[in-house]
């Protein structure tokens, strides 16, 4: 702690209203149902955690949640990234109508998008057509309801949440920067991998974050995009509470997404904070 | 003496909470003078209801009808609290919700001195010694685009056809036509007679995985695979339901229903009596309406579905369609685990 200070600081009790609110709203419900997790006839126990993760299906079902959960993220980065460059360089009229154009798509509900796509990726639809034009594809083939799909589906929806990061870190750094490498001679690859991308990396790192949870935890897009043949821990935590009424196995896998947002969310602000460190 | 002189022990609490209830009960009892019932019931029923069963039965009776809308284990539930005092006088619930309002004795008979149309039912629509009826039939079939599909399917081995490889709709197991689908490819596999081959479900996972490759996707939701089988990006919905498939035909959809030559299965759609419920007359009356010819004529022709009275003719092209019995008891025991064995044996 800073000398001069007071030990506490009152502004902080501006948070205490969110601090409350989220307390109720999300932290008891959440602490219930980890203890329901644990809850047993016969007292508290793992067994619900330790039969879970012995069926090797259940792995595969965690697997499918990472994995769709990083190529969404990755993807997201590498058309996020480039944009929030653009926006940071753009100005006036044209700043104003990239934002409008990366925060529109949000006001438009994801069932209205996911019936949208459907059109788009259908094996008549636009994108099979292109790829047949341009003979990456010899014939249309199916997007709808595979893997692929579900990514380019899903990226979609989370665009904004990585280029909004990444661009409220880069407006504050200084454009003449990279004119002030350049004419020390600095070639442009060195320039980017040395100058550009450490300064972005805070920005890069929370929107992988927040892309990542969004990602791991979503459930109508799944449903919609590739249905119930491709199970992930959100979509089998739904299943549990609706359909089986199984509130022990719902629980146990809502607390098993839990702990993996949380992790990343924990090590990528461990990151930002290492990388800060070292500057 | 080391014991007190009173003690509130268990006998004496229910004799307690008993008096409470007794005095409970009195709103229902001012119900009945302002000669109301109330139908339970699930919010897919509410149309036809409302426009056609309600109003026929309010003219005729003189009372209000309560339809209150819900799903079937709502109303189960709304009984199990209310036990001994109950407000609900009719229920309709889905066969394994009744099953288990059977076992709990939530349930009077329906019998043909108190609902005299039940006498007239089909043979397989009254269970339980009447504990519950059905009251209409809608029946699954295969939904097909008539610009994809020119010629009818006339067998479920249709959509096992290589030819429509990535072109089936399937509903999930969640869905409980997607639980009808099990028993006809059980039946596919062995030739069993359907009653038996619903018991093999070895069998019916078997056939399942043969369709596999045919298979675009499992929907939970009806309205995207009626979607993409209208935009003909799928061909054949496996397992549509009547009442969903031809109303969206009549709405000018280009798809057709095929009833299988192997015959089929009805969906849920059971009415009951609740025992101790106000007003036994009245909901006994209103169970004989629904059963009635005009009614059932009505009704039939407003949600594509088959009468369950013998004695009104079934939709043109459909008098030799057989409707196969599920045992419900059996899917009610099983299917958390089938839901679990389809995920591993037809994911992607």
């Amino acid at each position: 702690m800073k000398a001069g200070r007071p030990a506490f600081d009152p502004v902080l009790l501006l948070a205490a209203p969110a601090l409350a609110y989220m307390a109720v709203v999300f932290a008891l419900p959440v602490l219930v149902l980890i203890l329901r997790s644990f809850g047993t006839p016969t007292g508290p126990s793992i067994t619900a955690y330790v039969s879970f993760l012995s069926d090797g299906f259940n792995w595969r079902v965690i697997g499918n949640t990472l994995r769709i959960a990083a190529l969404t993220s990755l993807l997201c980065l590498a058309l996020g990234y480039p944009t929030a460059v653009a926006l940071a360089r753009s100005k006036g009229a044209v700043q104003a109508l990239l934002l409008v154009a990366i925060i529109l798509p949000l006001s438009v509900g994801v069932i209205v998008k996911a019936f949208a796509w459907q059109i788009v990726l259908r094996r008549d639809g636009v994108v099979a057509a292109f790829m047949v034009m341009t003979g990456i594809w010899d014939q249309p083939q199916l997007l709808l309801f595979t893997e692929s799909g579900l990514v380019i589906g899903a990226a979609n929806v989370f665009l904004p949440f990585m280029i909004l990061p990444i661009y409220s870190v880069l407006k504050l750094v200084d454009p003449n920067l990279q004119d002030a490498a350049a004419t020390l001679g600095a070639p442009p690859l060195y320039r980017f991998f040395k100058l550009a991308l450490p300064m972005a990396m805070p920005g890069i790192i929370s929107g992988t974050a927040i892309v990542f949870s969004l990602a791991a935890s979503m459930y109508v897009i799944p449903t919609l995009l590739i249905g119930d043949r491709f199970q992930t821990l959100a979509t089998l935590t739904a299943r549990a509470f609706l359909l089986m009424r199984n509130e022990q196995l719902g629980s146990t896998t809502a607390t098993v997404l839990l702990v993996l947002a949380v992790s990343i969310v924990m090590l990528s602000s461990w990151a930002v904070k290492a990388k800060g460190d070292s500057r | 003496m080391t014991e007190p002189t009173f003690r509130l022990n268990r006998r004496s609490f229910v004799a307690g909470a008993g008096a409470l209830t007794a005095g409970l009960a009195a709103p229902s009892i001012l119900r009945a003078q302002a000669k109301e019932l109330v139908v339970g019931a699930a919010s897919s029923q509410k149309t036809w209801s409302e426009e056609i069963m309600i109003p026929a039965f309010e003219k005729k009776y003189g009372v209000k009808v309560i339809f209150e809308g819900t799903r079937s284990l709502v109303n189960l539930e709304k009984m199990q609290k209310n036990k001994g005092n109950q407000y609900l006088s009719v229920v309709q619930m889905d066969d394994p919700v009744m099953i288990i309002a059977v076992a709990e004795g939530l349930l009077d008979p329906i019998t043909a001195a108190r609902v005299p149309n039940s006498a007239n039912l089909k043979p397989g629509v009254t269970h339980m010694d009447g504990m519950w009826v059905n009251y209409l039939q809608p029946w699954v079939g295969i939904a097909y685009n008539k610009e994809k599909v020119p010629t009818a399917p006339t067998s479920w081995a249709d959509v096992f056809d290589p030819k429509y490889k990535g072109r089936i709709i399937l509903p999930s197991l969640q869905n409980t036509e997607g639980v009808l689908n099990l028993f006809l490819a059980s039946y596919l596999k062995t030739g069993k007679p359907m009653a038996e081959a619903q018991l093999d479900i070895n069998s019916a996972f078997a056939k399942m995985a043969e369709l596999k490759p045919n298979v675009l996707m499992s929907y939970t939701q009806e309205g995207q695979a009626y979607n993409l089988l209208e935009q003909g990006e799928a061909y054949m919905v496996m397992g549509a339901i009547s009442s969903v498939a031809l109303a969206r035909k009549s709405k000018g959809a280009p798809i057709e229903l095929a009833a299988p030559k192997e015959g089929t299965f009805s969906m849920p759609s059971g009415i009951a009596l609740v025992k101790g419920g106000p007003q036994p007359e009245l909901a006994a009356a209103y169970i004989d309406m629904l059963l009635s010819p005009e009614i059932q004529e009505k009704v039939t022709q407003a949600t594509f579905a088959l009468p369950t009275n013998g004695k009104v003719a079934p939709p043109a092209g459909l008098s030799n369609l057989t409707i196969h019995k599920v045992d419900w008891a059996n899917v009610s025991k099983s299917r958390a685990d089938w839901v679990s064995r389809w995920d591993r044996e037809l994911s992607l």
